[in-house]
């Protein structure tokens, strides 16, 4: 079948253990799961990553692309990336003490995402301000933090491609930031490193300098939150236990956090909290985004400047990787907010001077995802899209997915590209043997009723 | 007629399902690939389409005909009809309730954001029997 193959991009399929059950079937936002001979496969260049399918299996038969701990260690300096929905795991335990855990789970370096979150806040203000004055973007602005969602608009709404913030990403100011300044002084004595993004969720594997569809360097890797959480948590009791001061050991001021802002950023909501835009809205859950982003599509919410969307429900704290309970983790989350407060730790100023510089530029256009994420089906012709019609209008399904595609018009529309066959449909089926011992014309009963 | 025609029911008051033929519309142009731009320019006219006949128009269908170089949307309703099309053409004008506007609806934007968007668009009303309004668009102009 044209299109259709295993892959480890995003997530992976475990044919051993899928029973074909289709529980993923429907739940997929791109319709990028077929079942084929009783088992899952995917339409691996529709996959956005959102891990909808991982919640759903029953049986385990999905994961993420992530690697476990593994291979960190040894010569490698192993450098981590932290996203802050990993201190929200830990119910009583300031983001110091769980940075010094992971040192001593063998990473040399903790980098902690709470500064170049406050980068990213203070320039995407100031573009917000200039746009104001000069429009060269449209309303509303839509926030370019959950990748997901930068992927879904690639892929089902590309003419809102030009509403995605045009400021780097801070995932992406952090990478470039670690590789400035710390990889190397390391290079440098002939020592390998390795750079680990500790995620809440399977696709920020690749997103590192924000080249969405670039294939992973050998020397980054992902490793989910759920990978190392028990490891980590005896890591962090044993600190705890041992009356150590949770000092991280850093040499450089984002190797730490002491941001309430940060923790804040875990959560739906966080990244605008503290953001001075008073024409803004957060939007968590996959259908709610989908829901939204056709509004925009057709108009609405123009009066808004910025949307923060997020496809996990509660934000990144509901990511599929993360170990503790999105509720229990929001509510640590509050409380390290208490502690720390809602201050910023950057001076304006400078991150003004960098943004005349055009630091915060993303490299890419994101045009060119439409490339990666838009060219995988072939457009269908008037013709196509006729018989895709027909087919519909002939199988009266009720989307029940026996099928192997998600809903009827999919099933249509495979059939009609040539990847399905139209016998697979069991309304049809059923039909066809009621007729036969009827044995007089049904030709009136052709279903053309609705929509013809 | 080797068009693509399409009829969609349009329920008078019902802003829950509002809007699901719009989005039936895209999907189908958005599977043919046409312009990003100009399926927005078509996502815009058909949902204030819808939405006019949900707030004003009484019950009411939405036809679509799409041909190789042209895409035309018929909005017809039972509503109680313009009285003065002019006038409802001007931007911000609006009979909306309060209640409404209070919902988010009824910026008296509908009637002229169709208007800039479409390639063509006329409107027929004869107050106490209804509107018509013929939206055309053309496919291969780029955007």
């Amino acid at each position: 079948m044209v299109g259709v193959r295993h892959s480890t991009h995003f997530v992976r399929f475990q044919e051993e253990r899928c029973t074909g059950c289709a529980a993923c079937l429907r739940i997929c936002p791109t319709k990028a799961i077929r079942i084929r001979h009783q088992k899952s496969i995917r339409i691996v260049d529709q996959c956005i990553g959102c891990g909808a399918c991982i919640r759903a299996c029953p049986a385990g038969a999905v994961s993420a692309a992530t690697i476990g701990l593994e291979g960190i260690g040894g010569d490698q300096v192993a450098i981590a990336l932290v996203s802050p929905v990993l201190y929200a795991q830990f119910p009583g335990v300031m983001p110091g003490g769980v940075l010094l855990g992971l040192h001593r789970l063998g990473f040399q370096h903790t980098v902690d995402m709470s500064f170049f979150l406050e980068m990213f806040q203070y320039a995407a203000e100031e573009f917000i301000r200039r746009n104001r004055r000069s429009p060269v973007s449209p309303w509303p602005l839509i926030s370019p933090i959950c990748p997901v969602v930068v992927r879904l608009i690639a892929f089902q709404f590309p003419s809102l491609l030009p509403h995605v913030l045009p400021v780097l990403r801070p995932v992406a100011l952090m990478a470039r930031e670690v590789k400035k300044q710390i990889i190397p002084a390391h290079t440098s004595q002939g020592r390998s490193v390795g750079l680990y993004f500790i995620n809440p969720c399977p696709t920020k594997a690749e997103v590192r300098s924000d080249r969405l569809g670039a294939a992973p360097e050998p020397h980054e890797a992902a490793i989910g939150i759920n990978d190392l959480f028990s490891e980590l948590k005896r890591q962090v009791d044993q600190v705890l236990d041992s009356d150590m001061i949770p000092f991280s050991g850093s040499g450089y001021e984002f190797e730490t956090c002491s941001s309430g802002n940060a923790a804040l950023g875990a959560m739906s909501g966080g990244e605008i909290a503290n953001m001075d835009i008073e024409k803004s809205l957060s939007v968590h859950g996959l259908q709610e985004t989908i829901a939204y982003l056709h509004k925009i599509e057709m108009g609405l919410l123009k009066d808004f400047e910025y949307i923060e969307f997020r496809t996990c429900r509660e934000g990144c704290l509901g990511g599929v990787l993360t170990a503790v309970d999105p509720y229990i983790a929001k509510r640590n989350v509050q409380k390290m907010v208490g502690v720390f407060g809602l201050g910023r730790r950057l001076p304006r100023d400078t991150i003004l001077r960098l943004y005349e510089k055009g630091q915060f530029q993303p490299d890419q256009d994101p045009r060119m995802l439409t490339r990666l994420f838009g060219a995988c089906k072939p457009a269908m012709s008037l013709d196509e899209a006729r018989r895709v019609e027909a087919v519909l209008n002939d199988i009266e399904g009720r989307d029940c997915g026996a099928c192997g595609s998600p809903d009827c018009r999919t099933f249509a529309e495979d059939v009609v590209g040539g990847n399905a066959a139209l016998t697979d449909c069991i309304w049809l089926h059923a039909r066809k043997q009621k007729k036969k011992p009827a044995r007089f014309d049904l030709s009136t009963d052709d279903g053309r009723g609705e929509e013809s | 007629m080797s068009g693509l025609r399409k009829n969609f029911f349009i329920k008078a008051r019902d802003f829950i399902h509002a809007g699901e033929a719009s989005i039936r519309i895209q999907h189908l142009l958005k599977t043919m690939q046409y312009d990003p731009r100009l399926v927005r320019r078509i996502a815009v006219c058909s949902y204030e389409g819808e939405m006019n006949v949900v707030m004003h128009g009484g019950d009411g269908n939405l036809h679509m005909e799409l041909d190789r170089d042209v895409l035309q949307l018929d909005i017809n309703d039972e509503g109680p009809g313009i009285p003065d099309i002019e006038l409802a053409m001007r931007p911000g004008y609006s009979t909306a309730s309060d209640e409404q506007r209070e919902m988010g609806f009824g910026a008296g934007m509908g009637l002229p954001n169709m208007k800039k968007n479409a390639d063509d668009m006329t409107i027929e009303s004869q107050p106490g029997k209804g509107t018509r309004v013929r939206m055309r668009f053309f496919l291969n102009e780029g955007g």
